[in-house]
């Protein structure tokens, strides 16, 4: 014999249609694709910075005078670069948001002189370093700095590419406040290229 | 305060927070201090390129566990191989033959 036990009345039955968003549930900012590839720059940096850390734990004397054969002050102006070319995408974003299109454009424009300013900087870097004997013979800090800083200069040249088509698109009203997930798409991938520049500094400027 | 405001604020805090950086980074302390300081300023940067820039906080769980592994992890990293890097030199040594 079975016992039935019947639910209370106050029970309410589930609605119908989609569930509703759960709190803290997120989302995804720009599109999956976009991330893909973020996840894959990700990892690749993270491979090249395990490789960093085994090299300076073989070789501690090189990566401690290192820095000192570094300009600081380049080190230093890419980073500002950076971080003031990433503040004018979030800026652009927001004035997306709110229906500015000229001031999404301006921002934009803005980020990208100062994202150009990283490799303008990189020409004067090199030209010193090639000036003061640092190729690619001179010890394993400098091979190491070169693969690193030379994949994330390819890193920042997709990104100022990106950049140049985004702007296009923002002048011929392609996105709209409800729908510009390419351009927050894009601010994804500059960010997340910037926060790896923001690693690989301290490891050669500061650290070594 | 506006969101633009706070974007302000947060490039300001990371300017600042690069060039004392470097400050740091400078001072004849000793070598395992010299990285706590230098990946705690890291710390902070990324945390506010997070929050700030790329609003992470508004992000798919998934995706904000893997930054956030990615960001808090690069700076332990700094400091564990700083401290250890006798044991990692002998570890990746007797790996790598």
């Amino acid at each position: 014999m079975t016992l039935a036990v019947p639910l209370p009345p106050t029970v309410p039955a589930p609605a119908p249609g989609p569930l509703p968003a759960q709190p803290g549930a997120g989302r995804i900012p720009g599109s999956k694709a976009m991330w893909v590839g973020i996840f894959c720059e990700i990892t690749e940096f993270a491979l090249l910075f395990a490789v960093f850390f085994v090299a300076r734990a073989h070789h501690p004397e090189a990566f401690q005078a290192g820095p000192e054969r570094l300009s600081l002050l380049a080190g230093t102006g890419y980073t500002l670069m950076l971080l003031t070319s990433g503040w004018c995408v979030a800026r652009a974003l927001h004035a997306m948001r709110r229906g500015d299109k000229r001031a999404t454009v301006r921002w934009m424009l803005a980020g990208f002189v100062f994202g150009l300013g990283y490799p303008a900087i990189k020409v004067f870097e090199l030209q010193r370093n090639f000036a003061l004997g640092l190729d690619g013979s001179a010890g394993v800090f400098i091979v190491s700095y070169y693969y690193l800083t030379f994949t994330h200069l390819v890193h920042v040249f997709w990104g100022l590419l990106g950049m140049m088509w985004v702007i296009v698109r923002t002048g011929l009203g392609a996105y709209t406040p409800e729908e510009h997930s390419g351009l927050e798409a894009f601010a994804c991938y500059w960010h997340i290229t910037d926060m790896i520049w923001l690693m690989i500094f301290p490891l050669f400027y500061l650290l070594g | 305060m506006s969101p633009e405001r706070k974007i302000d604020l947060a490039w300001l805090m990371l300017v600042l927070l690069s060039v004392g950086g470097a400050g740091i980074a400078r001072s004849d302390a000793n070598a395992v201090l010299v990285a706590v300081g230098v990946s705690l300023v890291m710390a902070i940067k990324l945390r506010l390129v997070c929050n700030y820039f790329l609003e992470l906080h508004e992000a798919h769980p998934r995706i904000r566990r893997a930054v956030l592994a990615f960001c808090h992890g690069m700076p332990i990293l700094v400091i564990l191989t700083t401290a250890f890097g006798d044991t990692l030199s002998s570890l990746t040594g007797a790996l790598l033959g």
